[in-house]
C-alpha cells in the first residue's frame, strides 16, 4: 500500500473537493436519482425503468447494513433476505390489521431488531464460515415461515394504497403517485446514507473496526465484543428490514417466496463489488449487480445478461478486491503522476 | 545510569502474589510475586520464553486461569483484578501496548489513537447515529486531545495517514499514543524497543521518562534491550522459566550471577 496514502483525498480539483465532503456526495447522488422520478412523465423513460431504480435504491439500503457487518465489523450474514422479507411481509400483516403505516414500520423494525440482537449474541460463539452457515439457516427458517404460515397469505400479501402520516394516500398504480413513492424511497436512502456515515465516523465505527481488525487491542482499550457485535447485527438487521418496508411501500404487495438465499448473496456481492466500507461504493455495487443487468443488458441480451454480470463480478474481484469504488482512487493517482510528469517535461 | 528515584510516598500500585499460569503441562509463570510502586518505572526481563508476556496477559486479564492474586491499589481501595472483565481493566487505569503491534491498518493514525479514548467517551451509539451536538463536541474534544498526544510523541504531522505501510518506529509510537489516550495510571509496555533502530531506541529512553512525568503514570515494561532497561528503569525484576530470579536496582541485577547465568550461561559476563 502507498505509504503516503491519506485518509482524505487531497488536492484542489472539484472532484477532490467533492471527495472530501461525503454528505455532498450523498446529496448529489440523491439529486441524480430524483431526476429519474420526472423522466417518465416527460416520455423519456418507461415507468417500469423507474421501478428498477427504486429497487436499486432499496437494495442499496439493505447493502449498507451488510457493509456495516462485512466491511466494518468483519462479520457475515447469509440471512439478509429473511429480514427484507420480514420488513415487507410484516408491513403487510400489520397494515391489514389496521395499524397506521409509521406505527407498523416501528413494530416491524422492533421485532426484526430483536431477532438481529439474538443473532449477535449467537455470533460470539461461532465465527466466520460457521456464522455464515448458521445465518444461512436463519434465513431459510424465515423463508419457510413466510410460505407456510397462513397469516402471510400463501403467495403474497396485497397491501394496496398506503397512507403516509395519516394524510397522504399514495397508490402505486397511479403514475404521479408512483413517482412520489419513488422520491420518498430516494429520500430514505439519503437519510440511511447520512446515518451510516455518522455511525462509522464515530467512536462506534472505530470500535467496530478495532473489534474486527485488532481484537486484543480493542479489548484492552475497553471495547466490549458482545456490545459491538450486537450493535453490528442489530444495525444490519434494521437496514435490511427498512429495505423490506420500502419494498412494501413502493410495490404495495409483498410476495412470500421471493426471499431466497439468492437475494442474500446478491446483497453480499453488492458490498464486495461496490466497495468495502464505502457508502457511495455500496450504491455502485447495487447498480452493478442489480441495476445494470436489469436496465441495460436484459433488453440487449435477454437472460444471458446475467452471465455478463457474473463475469463482471469476477473481474472486479480480481482487479479491485476492495471494491469498484476504489477505481476512483487509482484514477486520481494516475492523473496526478501524469500531471507531475508533464510538469517535469521541458 | 539512573539512580533509584527517591519516593516521597511509597505506595504499591500493582501487587502480584504467587502468580502461577499453566498451559497444559507447562508452567509459564511459576509462583511469581512482585510489587510495583506508584510512579516507578519497572522493567521485567528474562530470556526468551521466560514468561514475561504471560505475566502481562495475566495482569491485563487476557488470561484468567492463573493461580494466585493480582491486586491493583486505587485511591478508593484495592481491587482483585481477577474480578475485572478484560474490557474493564482499562477503566481501572491499566493500559498496555502489544509486542507485535495490534493496530487497525485501514484507519488513520489519528483514528487509531482515538480507539484508545474509547472509555473516555460519554456518548453512545444513538447520539453518534444522529450526530447530536454533544456527540460532535465530544468528538472534537477527543480529537484535540489525540492531537496533543501525537504532538508530544512527535508524529502529529502524520495523523491523517493510514497505519498500513507506516514504518515500525512510527507504529510503536501510535501504540503508545493509543494507550495514553485512556489516561492510564499504569502503562504496560511490551517490548517497546523491539524492531527500533539505535537512534529510535535512544530517543525511547527520554520518551519513557517524559511519559511518566507528563502523564503521571507508573510504567511496567518488558524489554530485551539491556541498555534501555539499565537507563530508564528504577528497578528491574528478572525471571527465568517463569520463576522469580532477582529484583532490585538495575546495577544490582546486572551483576547478579544468577541473572548472568540465565542469560549467558555460566562464567560469562553481561
Amino acid at each position: 500500500m502507498n505509504r503516503r496514502l491519506t485518509a482524505q483525498p487531497c488536492g484542489t480539483s472539484i472532484l477532490a473537493a467533492i471527495g472530501r465532503r461525503p454528505l455532498l456526495q450523498f446529496a448529489l447522488l440523491a439529486a441524480a436519482l430524483l431526476v429519474i422520478a420526472v423522466l417518465p412523465h416527460l416520455g423519456l423513460m418507461r415507468f417500469s425503468t423507474m421501478s428498477i431504480y427504486a429497487y436499486t435504491a432499496i437494495y442499496t439500503v439493505v447493502a449498507l447494513g451488510m457493509n456495516i457487518l462485512l466491511g466494518f465489523s468483519g462479520l457475515i450474514s447469509l440471512g439478509t433476505a429473511g429480514f427484507i422479507g420480514a420488513g415487507a411481509l410484516g408491513m403487510g400483516v400489520f397494515l391489514r390489521m389496521g395499524l397506521p403505516f409509521e406505527a407498523a414500520a416501528l413494530v416491524v423494525l422492533a421485532i426484526s431488531g430483536s431477532v438481529g440482537a439474538l443473532i449477535g449474541l449467537f455470533s460470539l460463539k461461532v465465527e466466520s464460515i460457521y456464522l455464515a452457515i448458521a445465518t444461512l439457516f436463519v434465513g431459510e427458517i424465515l423463508r419457510q415461515v413466510y410460505t407456510s404460515v397462513p397469516i402471510f397469505g400463501g403467495e403474497f400479501i396485497r397491501i394496496g394504497a398506503v397512507r403516509l402520516f395519516g394524510v397522504f394516500e399514495l397508490n402505486q398504480i397511479l403514475q404521479v403517485e408512483r413517482s412520489i413513492l419513488y422520491a420518498v424511497i430516494v429520500g430514505i436512502l439519503f437519510i440511511s446514507m447520512v446515518l451510516m456515515h455518522h455511525l462509522v465516523k464515530s467512536r462506534t465505527g472505530r470500535a467496530l473496526m478495532a473489534m474486527s481488525r485488532s481484537e486484543h487491542a480493542a479489548q484492552a482499550m475497553g471495547v466490549s465484543l458482545l456490545k459491538y457485535r450486537l450493535i453490528a447485527f442489530v444495525t444490519a438487521t434494521l437496514y435490511a428490514t427498512a429495505g423490506g418496508i420500502l419494498y412494501a411501500l413502493y410495490f404495495q404487495s409483498a410476495p412470500t417466496r421471493a426471499w431466497t438465499l439468492n437475494v442474500s448473496l446478491l446483497v453480499i456481492a453488492m458490498v464486495v463489488v461496490g466497495g468495502f466500507k464505502s457508502i457511495v461504493g455500496t450504491f455502485l455495487g447495487a447498480i452493478i449487480i442489480y441495476g445494470l443487468p436489469n436496465l441495460l443488458l436484459k433488453d440487449l441480451l435477454g437472460d444471458i445478461s446475467y452471465v455478463f454480470s457474473g463475469a463482471l463480478i469476477i473481474l472486479v474481484i480480481l482487479f479491485y478486491p476492495r471494491g469498484f469504488v476504489y477505481v476512483g482512487h487509482d484514477l486520481r493517482r494516475v492523473v496526478s503522476t501524469l500531471r507531475a510528469r508533464a510538469r517535469r517535461a521541458p | 545510569m539512573s539512580e533509584v528515584r527517591p519516593m516521597t510516598e511509597v505506595r504499591p500500585i500493582l501487587e502480584l502474589e504467587n502468580v502461577t499460569m499453566t498451559f497444559g503441562g507447562l508452567r509459564a509463570v511459576d509462583g511469581l510475586s512482585l510489587t510495583v510502586f506508584e510512579g516507578e518505572i519497572v522493567g521485567l526481563i528474562g530470556p526468551n520464553g521466560a514468561g514475561k508476556t504471560t505475566v502481562f496477559n495475566c495482569v491485563t486479564q487476557f488470561y484468567k486461569q492463573y493461580e494466585g492474586l493480582i491486586r491493583l491499589t486505587k485511591d478508593d481501595g484495592a481491587v482483585d483484578l481477577r474480578d475485572v472483565p478484560v474490557t474493564q481493566v482499562v477503566r481501572h487505569g491499566i493500559t498496555r501496548t502489544f509486542q507485535n503491534l495490534d493496530l487497525v491498518p485501514d484507519l488513520s493514525i489519528e483514528d487509531n489513537v482515538l480507539v484508545g479514548a474509547h472509555t473516555r467517551f460519554q456518548t453512545g451509539v444513538l447520539s453518534h447515529l444522529l450526530r447530536t451536538p454533544r456527540a460532535r463536541s465530544e468528538e472534537k474534544e477527543m480529537r484535540d486531545r489525540a492531537g496533543e498526544v501525537l504532538d508530544f510523541l512527535g508524529i502529529a504531522h502524520l495523523k491523517d495517514l493510514y497505519v498500513a505501510g507506516q514504518p515500525y518506529g512510527i507504529l510503536k509510537k501510535v501504540e503508545i499514543a493509543r494507550s495514553l489516550m485512556a489516561e492510564p495510571r499504569l502503562i504496560i509496555l511490551d517490548e517497546p524497543a523491539a524492531g527500533l533502530n539505535d537512534q529510535e531506541t535512544k530517543a525511547l529512553d527520554a520518551l519513557i521518562y517524559q511519559i511518566r512525568e507528563r502523564y503521571r503514570t507508573t510504567v511496567l515494561l518488558i524489554e530485551h534491550n539491556m541498555a534501555l532497561v539499565m537507563n530508564v528503569c528504577d528497578r528491574v525484576c528478572a525471571i527465568n522459566f517463569g520463576r522469580f530470579l532477582a529484583m532490585g536496582a538495575p546495577v544490582t541485577i546486572q551483576r547478579n550471577p544468577q541473572v548472568q547465568e540465565a542469560y549467558l550461561g555460566k562464567d560469562e559476563h553481561l
